[in-house]
C-alpha cells in the first residue's frame, strides 16, 4: 500500500494540513456527542422544534457545542474540497480566485450557522 | 472531438473504479474521495436547510414530517456509513502521517472498514425500525 496521500500536497502548506488532521479527530469526538444529542435524546429520533429549543435552553452547552462542530467541520470540508481540486493540477491563477471563494464560503457558512443559533435562542419559549 | 473527449475522461474514470488491477490502497482512497464528497454534499444541504429553524415551529416541524419518508431514512443511512468510513479510515490516515502503523496499514484499512460496516449495520437497523 503506497502511503503517498497522507502528507502535504504540493500547494498544501503543512499548516493547513495540519489544520485537516486536528479538525479531523474534533470532528470524530463532537460528532458523537451531536449524534446522541440530536437522534438518541430525542422520543422518536429526530428532534422536533420545540425539543431543540428545550436541549439548548436546559443545557446551553449544547449550542456552544454546535457552534465549535460548525468550526471545525466547514473548516475541514473546504481544506478537503481544496486538496480534492489540487490533485486536478490547477494553475496558480486559478489556485488563488478557489482560494479566495473558499475562503468567502467558510466565513459566510460560519456566520450565517451562527446566527442561526442566535436565531434559535432568540425563539419564545414553547407553551 | 468533444465527444471523443468525453468518452476519454469517462473511461478514465471508469478504469479507476476497476477492481481487477485496483490494490486495497485504492481502495482506501476511492472510498474516503467518495465519502468526502458525498459528506460535503450533505454538510452544505443540511446548514442549508436548518435556516427553517428561523422560521419558527412550524416550517421546521413539517420539514421534520417530510424526512420521516423511508426514502430520507435511506440517504441519512448513506449519511452514517459515509461518516463511519471516512472517519475510521480517516484515523489510519492520521496515524499513518506520523508513522504509526506503517507496516500494518492494509490490515489496519480492512479492521477499521469492519468495524464501519458493523457499525453501519447497527445504526442502520435502529434507522429504518425505531
Amino acid at each position: 500500500m503506497q502511503n503517498s496521500n497522507t502528507l502535504p500536497k504540493p500547494g498544501e502548506s503543512t499548516w493547513l494540513w495540519l489544520i485537516k488532521i486536528i479538525t479531523g479527530v474534533l470532528i470524530i469526538g463532537i460528532l458523537v456527542l451531536h449524534f446522541i444529542v440530536n437522534h438518541y435524546l430525542g422520543p422518536e429520533g429526530l428532534l422536533t422544534f420545540d425539543e431543540i429549543l428545550q436541549y439548548y435552553r436546559n443545557y446551553p452547552i449544547v449550542p456552544i457545542m454546535e457552534g465549535f462542530f460548525l468550526v471545525f467541520v466547514v473548516s475541514h470540508s473546504l481544506i478537503g474540497v481544496r486538496s480534492i481540486i489540487l490533485d486536478l493540477n490547477p494553475s496558480r491563477q486559478f489556485l488563488r480566485v478557489l482560494d479566495v471563494i473558499l475562503v468567502v464560503i467558510g466565513v459566510v457558512s460560519i456566520v450565517y450557522g451562527i446566527w442561526l443559533l442566535g436565531a434559535i435562542l432568540a425563539q419564545a419559549p414553547p407553551a | 472531438m468533444q465527444s471523443e473527449t468525453r468518452k476519454v475522461t469517462l473511461s478514465a474514470i471508469l478504469r479507476w473504479f476497476d477492481p481487477r488491477k485496483t490494490e486495497a490502497g485504492n481502495w482506501a482512497f476511492i472510498l474516503n474521495r467518495v465519502s468526502a464528497i458525498g459528506l460535503t454534499i450533505y454538510l452544505y444541504l443540511h446548514l442549508i436547510i436548518l435556516g427553517k429553524l428561523a422560521q419558527g415551529p412550524e416550517a421546521y416541524d413539517s420539514f421534520i414530517d417530510i424526512v420521516r419518508d423511508p426514502i430520507f431514512v435511506f440517504g441519512e443511512f448513506l449519511v452514517v456509513a459515509g461518516g463511519f468510513i471516512h472517519g475510521l479510515n480517516g484515523i489510519r490516515v492520521i496515524l499513518n502521517s506520523f508513522g504509526i502503523g506503517v507496516p500494518y496499514q492494509k490490515q489496519l484499512f480492512f479492521g477499521l472498514m469492519a468495524v464501519a460496516v458493523i457499525a453501519s449495520v447497527i445504526i442502520g437497523i435502529r434507522m429504518f425500525t425505531v
